[in-house]
């Protein structure tokens, strides 16, 4: 099987990323905003993995490793920030929950 | 790694191992004032290692970090800031109720987080440090969990989060077009594929991230209601020790990989911080809230850095090293007065009008306060002039005119909305010594800001010998 050229893979991992940016954008809810961000960590996690296959290196791997370990401690403290908010207001809508302007 | 690899990197167990004991004296005993005992200990001690480390210098430990003079005193003024920041969080602590000492493990992480960065060579140590000092901020700048507090904090993880991405696709896409994560070999390599597209593109999106970070405009949606919604101690915080952190890592990596040689990357900066200067000045004119005030004021002073970083050469490592410890303590006096200043039963004083009178009923308080707000305007004998100074001389060297004439017009602009704080401190107070209630704050707090204004008269009277030791230590090859 001929290997999948490295283009195709950071194709890939661009589109996810705007994806995910778009989703950041667009969503009102934090929930989903939160889950967008994964999008676009996971995609440039996965751009590393292509450059780590693309060296031959085991760089983008371990790479990939620590975005994972990121994301887990981003989303755990998003969470915990996103229960004090509906704790206080009751809503989930970021732009509800939004009362500094200026 | 050798030993004196591990003496290299002293400075940076200390801070851990105060972390560690915090969080082990949590476990046993919860003491607000043994915490914060702690906490300046590791910091003083990771002070007084500096020197050990300075004579191991300059050194490579393992492809992660590099301990050099320049890392060492970016890593001193870090820890002298945070030392500030821990004894204004006590004094604003202490007339609050809930649980602080994990604030002061935080700091120290944090803090830590901020030291990695300066001495980072490897896009591994860079992202390690920058999640150390961002998750961390997350936490401290919604701790008291108040409802303006945890918005601040859900905008910061946000905006936060998405610059983190920027940051690691750009990573990604260097480390794609190089095969190497390392800043040294990466600058080899990028020198000689000049023109591919993808490294561009992976240098722009890095350069996004940092801007995320630093607050530049046009990423600096989020610096105002972080700055007003998080208490102000870690406001201080935030302003001195992250942008510290990240500007000393931004010059390192762009002083090695070179930004003239990509005339976009160069037409970028500059079209950031002349927006920056001007922008953020010009926002601030319309601010009534103190601490937005000074959020719209820091995204000038960090275009005006700009000034400097894209001048680069010798003399702007100097001119970034003496500003940057300038506007920190700057920054962190102007802060901590609004951390100590008594507000309405609990809240902060963060209004105009809370300020009004304020030399009648708290005459050294105030005389602080304008002499932080003088440093920032940039008037002569303080630190902010011979600062801005500085950045100017760095800025006509390299002949960069439209920037030089925006930090200029900047200045200008800014000296209206200082000076009409300090117009309105030294206005009658409408009711006399109404508010005055059980508002005093412990000797700690008026000491470290009586010392911060004494180190901006001394930057800003007799420079020279801090200058000399900027230009003995911090230097880039």
């Amino acid at each position: 099987m001929a290997p999948i050229p490295a283009n195709y893979g950071l194709l890939l991992a661009a589109l996810l990323f705007i994806l995910g940016l778009a989703g950041v954008l667009v969503r009102r809810n934090v929930i989903f905003i939160l889950l967008s961000i994964e999008i676009m960590v996971n995609a440039a996690g996965l751009a590393f993995v292509v450059g780590g296959s693309r060296w031959r290196q085991p760089d983008g791997q371990l790479m990939f490793i620590f975005i994972l370990v990121m994301a887990a401690v981003e989303v755990s403290l998003g969470l915990a920030l996103v229960l004090q908010l509906y704790h206080h207001l009751k809503t989930l809508d970021i732009d509800r929950a939004s009362s500094m302007r200026g | 790694m050798s030993i004196q690899d591990f003496i290299a990197v002293l400075p940076l167990v200390a801070l851990a191992t105060a972390a560690v004991m915090i969080m082990l004296a949590i476990t046993f005993y919860r003491s607000h004032l043994l915490t914060l005992a702690i906490t300046l200990a590791g910091l003083a001690a990771a002070v007084a290692l500096l020197p050990l480390a300075a004579r191991q210098t300059p050194r490579q430990v393992t492809a992660l970090l590099t301990i050099d003079g320049y890392a060492l005193f970016f890593t001193g003024v870090i820890l002298a800031a945070t030392f500030a920041v821990a004894i204004f969080s006590y004094v604003y602590l202490r007339r609050r109720t809930g649980q602080h000492d994990e604030l002061y493990l935080l700091l120290l992480l944090a803090a830590l987080g901020a030291a990695v960065l300066a001495a980072s060579s490897h896009f591994a140590s860079l992202f390690l440090g920058l999640e150390l000092l961002s998750s961390s901020l997350f936490v401290l700048i919604a701790y008291p969990r108040g409802r303006i507090n945890i918005e601040a904090g859900i905008k910061y993880l946000i905006l936060a989060s998405v610059s983190t991405a920027f940051l690691l696709f750009g990573m990604a896409l260097i480390y794609d077009q190089t095969g190497t994560m390392e800043f040294g070999r990466l600058a080899v390599i990028a020198g000689n594929t000049d023109g591919a597209g993808l490294l561009t593109a992976g240098l722009g999106l890095l350069a996004v991230g940092l801007g995320f970070k630093l607050a530049l405009v046009p990423f600096h949606m989020w610096t105002p209601d972080v700055y007003q919604g998080a208490p102000a101690p870690i406001t201080a915080f935030v302003a001195t020790v992250s942008k510290v952190g990240v500007f000393a890592l931004a010059l390192r990596f762009f002083s090695e990989v070179g930004i003239h040689p990509h005339a976009h990357l160069f037409l970028l900066f500059t079209l950031i911080a002349v927006a920056s200067m001007l922008g953020g000045n010009l926002l601030a004119l319309l601010q009534n809230n103190v601490k937005r005030m000074l959020a719209y004021s820091s995204i000038a002073h960090l275009g005006y850095l700009l000034v400097a970083f894209l001048a680069s050469g010798p003399l702007a490592v100097t001119a970034v090293a003496f500003y940057l410890s300038a506007y920190t303590a700057t920054t962190l006096g102007a802060f901590g007065v609004i951390a100590v200043a008594p507000g309405h039963s609990g809240a902060e004083a963060e209004t105009l009008q809370h300020y009004r009178g304020l030399f009648w009923r708290r005459p050294w308080l105030a005389a602080v306060f304008a002499a932080m707000l003088f440093s920032l305007a940039g008037i002569p004998l303080t630190a902010g002039f011979i600062g801005k100074f500085y950045l100017l001389d760095a800025g006509v060297g390299s002949s960069l005119w439209l920037l030089v004439f925006s930090l200029v017009a900047g200045s200008g602009i800014s000296l209206y909305y200082y000076l009409r704080l300090v117009v309105v401190m030294y206005m009658r107070p409408h009711r006399e010594g109404a508010r005055e209630g059980a508002d005093a704050f412990p000797w700690t707090g008026s000491l470290t800001l009586t010392l911060l204004m004494g180190v901006i008269f001394w930057l800003g009277v007799y420079p020279a010998p801090f200058i000399d030791m900027i230009e003995r230590t911090a230097r880039l090859k």
